[in-house]
C-alpha cells in the first residue's frame, strides 16, 4: 500500500489518514454544538468565592 | 541569500513579534488575563498555539534528521502526536479539564489539581517540579535556537543566545499569555505554510508521485550503512528489526515516551482552560490534526525521502552525505529549495523554537508567581500580575544559566527527561481528577511522589541515554547503568515509572477512597 511493503510502516500512514478524516468529521459535526454544562460552569468561574488565594 | 537580506527579513519578523507582544500587553488587565487570557481566547488561536507549542525546532530539525537516517518508522510518532496529542487530549482530557478549571476557577495546572484534591501540598509539589524541571527542557530549546542563529549569521554563540533569550523574554514578560498566544498563532502559520510548500516543491523537483517515491526508497534498502544495520535498520520504508536497539529507541523512547508524555504537559493542559466553551475545543480537534499532519508528517516523510535526493545529486544516502544527524534537514532544505525559501525556512525554525520557549517561560513563571508564591506582589492589588512576571524573569535567568552550567550531553536529553517526568508524575493524578472521583488527595500525592522518584531513579541508574552523561551511577558503581544487559538499559524510564505511579494511585484509592464525593463530573 502507498508503494510501501512493510505493514508496520504503511499502517502508520493509513492510521494518520483515518485520524485526519475523523478530526475533519468531528470538527465539522460539532463546530457549533453547544454543551449544556458550559454556561453553569462558566458562571461559577467568575464567582469571587472561587478565587484562588 | 546575502546576510543583509536575511537580516532584513529577521528584523521585520522581530518587529511583528514585538507588535503582537504589545497587543497582548494592551489587552491584559489583570492576573486572569495574564495567565489564561480571561478564558475567552479565540479557538483558532488556541489550537494554533497548542500546535506551535507542541512542535519545537527539535521536532523539525532533530526528528527530521532521525527520519532521514532511520526511515519512515518515525511516522508512528506523528500518528501518536495527532491521536494522543490532539484527538485524545482535546476530546477526553480537554473538555473535562476546561469544565473542572472553570468550576474551581483554576488558572494553572498545579492549581487545577491542587483545588480538585483540596490540597495545597499537591499544588506546591507540581509547581515545584515544573519550576525545577522545566528549565532543563527550556535550555534545550534556547540552545537549539541560538545554535541555529549562530550558523545562519555566523554570529558568536553567546551573543546569539543572549539575543534570542531577550526577544522571547520581552514579549512573554510584557504580553503575558495573550502575547504568547498571538505570537504562537503567527509562528504556527509560518510553520504550516513552510511545510506545505516544502512538500509540494520536493515532489515537483523529484518528478515522482507519492507511491512511486516510496517504492524507490524501498528499493535502496541495500544502501543502509553497516553501522545502522547493526542497530536493526532494515531500510527506510521498513520498521527496525523487532527487539533491536533501534526498535527499543523508536518504540519506547520516541513513540511511547513522547506520544504519551504529551498528555500531561502543563504548558499544553493549561490551553484547554483558556477557551469559553466545549464547542471551541471541538473546533481545535480539526485545526490541531490538520496542523500536525502537515508540519510533522511532512518533515518526517520528506526527511526519509531526502535519501533519494542525496543519492541522485551526491551518489550517497543522507547519513553518508552529512554525518551530523541534526544538520541533515537544514542542509537538505538549503540544497533542494529556492534561495528565498531558505530564509523563510529559517523563520520556520525560529518560530518553532520561540513558540515552545515562550510557553515554557510562561508556565514556569505561573508556577512560581501564582502557585508557590501566590501572594507575591498582590498585597496592594489582588489582580496584579507582578508575581508571575517576576517568576517568568527568574525562569528565564535559570534556563539561561543552565545553558552554561550543564554539559551538552545532559542538555540534549532535556526534552525526553522532562516529558518522561511529567507523564509518570502528573498523568495518573491528572487522569483521576477528571475520571475517578473517589481518588483521594493522599492517593494522588503518593502517586506524584512515586512517579517522580521512579522517573529520577530510572534516569540516573537504568536508562543509559541519561545515566551515562549524568554519570552518577558510574561514580557510585563504576558502571554506566545498574543493569548492563540489553534491552534493559535501552528501555525508556516512562515504562518503569508510569506503571508504578498508576498502581500507586489505584491501590491508594481502593485502600482509602475520598470521603466527600462532589457532584458528578
Amino acid at each position: 500500500m502507498f508503494g510501501i511493503q512493510d505493514p508496520g510502516i504503511w499502517s502508520a500512514y493509513l492510521l494518520m489518514i483515518v485520524c485526519l478524516l475523523f478530526s475533519i468529521w468531528f470538527g465539522i459535526r460539532t463546530w457549533n454544538k453547544e454543551d449544556k454544562n458550559d454556561e453553569q460552569e462558566n458562571e461559577q468561574s467568575t464567582d469571587p468565592k472561587n478565587e484562588e488565594s | 541569500m546575502s546576510t543583509l537580506t536575511l537580516g532584513i527579513i529577521v528584523i521585520i519578523y522581530m518587529f511583528v513579534l514585538a507588535w503582537l507582544g504589545y497587543l497582548g500587553y494592551r489587552r491584559t488587565k489583570d492576573q486572569s488575563d495574564y495567565l489564561l487570557g480571561g478564558r475567552k481566547v479565540n479557538p483558532i488561536i488556541m489550537a494554533l498555539s497548542y500546535g506551535a507549542t507542541f512542535i519545537s525546532a527539535s521536532a523539525i530539525v532533530g526528528f527530521g534528521g532521525v527520519a532521514a537516517t532511520f526511515g519512515m518508522g518515525i511516522q508512528w510518532l506523528c500518528l501518536l502526536n495527532m491521536f494522543m496529542g490532539v484527538v485524545v487530549a482535546f476530546i477526553f482530557f480537554g473538555r473535562r479539564t476546561r469544565r473542572l478549571g472553570a468550576r474551581h476557577n483554576a488558572r494553572t495546572f498545579p492549581q487545577l489539581l491542587g483545588l480538585h484534591y483540596e490540597s495545597k501540598t499537591i499544588k506546591v509539589f507540581i509547581a515545584t517540579v515544573i519550576f525545577i524541571g522545566m528549565p532543563l527542557y527550556a535550555a534545550v530549546v534556547m540552545k537549539g535556537g541560538a545554535v541555529f542563529i549562530e550558523q545562519m549569521f555566523g554570529m558568536d554563540l553567546h551573543v546569539a543566545l543572549l539575543i534570542f533569550t531577550l526577544i522571547v523574554a520581552g514579549y512573554v514578560i510584557t504580553g503575558g499569555i495573550k502575547g504568547v498566544l498571538y505570537t504562537d498563532a503567527l509562528q504556527a502559520i509560518i510553520m504550516f505554510a513552510c511545510m506545505l510548500f516544502l512538500l509540494f516543491w520536493f515532489y515537483h523537483i523529484m518528478g515522482f508521485g507519492f507511491s512511486e517515491g516510496n517504492r524507490q526508497l524501498g528499493e535502496i534498502s541495500t544502501l543502509v550503512p553497516d553501522k545502522f544495520k547493526a542497530l536493526g535498520h532494515q531500510g527506510w520504508t521498513m520498521m527496525p528489526a523487532s527487539g533491536s536497539q533501534q526498535w527499543f529507541t523508536l518504540v519506547t523512547s520516541l513513540i511511547l515516551g513522547v506520544g504519551i508524555g504529551c498528555l500531561a504537559q502543563p504548558q499544553l493542559v493549561v490551553r484547554f482552560m483558556m477557551v469559553e466553551s466545549t464547542k471551541q475545543l471541538n473546533r481545535g480537534v480539526l485545526i490541531g490534526c490538520v496542523f500536525l499532519i502537515i508540519t510533522v508528517g511532512t518533515i518526517y516523510h520528506v526527511g526519509a525521502l531526502s535519501n533519494l535526493y542525496f543519492l541522485k545529486t551526491e551518489g550517497v544516502v543522507a547519513s553518508d552525505a552529512i554525518k551530523d544527524m541534526d544538520k541533515i534537514i537544514p542542509l537538505f532544505i538549503h540544497k533542494v529549495t529556492p534561495d528565498w525559501f531558505s530564509a523563510v525556512f529559517m523563520l520556520c525554525i525560529l518560530s518553532a523554537s520561540m513558540s515552545t520557549l515562550s510557553a515554557q517561560f510562561h508556565t514556569m513563571g505561573a508556577s512560581f508567581g501564582a502557585d508557590v508564591f501566590s501572594k507575591l506582589g498582590r498585597k496592594k492589588d489582588p489582580n496584579s500580575s507582578m508575581g508571575v512576571r517576576t517568576g517568568v524573569l527568574l525562569a528565564i535567568i535559570l534556563s539561561y544559566a543552565i545553558c552554561y552550567m550543564l554539559s551538552d550531553g545532559i542538555i540534549a536529553r532535556g526534552t525526553s527527561l522532562f516529558m518522561g517526568v511529567c507523564a509518570a508524575t502528573f498523568l495518573p493524578a491528572y487522569f483521576c481528577s477528571l475520571y475517578w472521583k473517589k481518588t483521594s488527595k493522599e492517593a494522588a500525592l503518593a502517586s506524584l511522589w512515586v512517579g517522580l522518584l521512579a522517573s529520577l531513579f530510572a534516569m540516573l541508574f537504568l536508562h543509559k541515554a541519561e545515566a551515562a552523561p549524568i554519570g552518577l551511577c558510574n561514580l557510585l558503581t563504576g558502571h554506566d547503568t545498574l543493569i548492563d544487559t540489553f534491552p534493559w538499559f535501552a528501555i525508556d524510564p516512562i515504562l518503569f515509572a508510569l506503571p508504578l505511579s498508576v498502581i500507586t494511585i489505584i491501590v491508594g484509592t481502593l485502600a482509602k477512597p475520598r470521603k466527600e464525593i462532589e457532584k458528578d463530573h
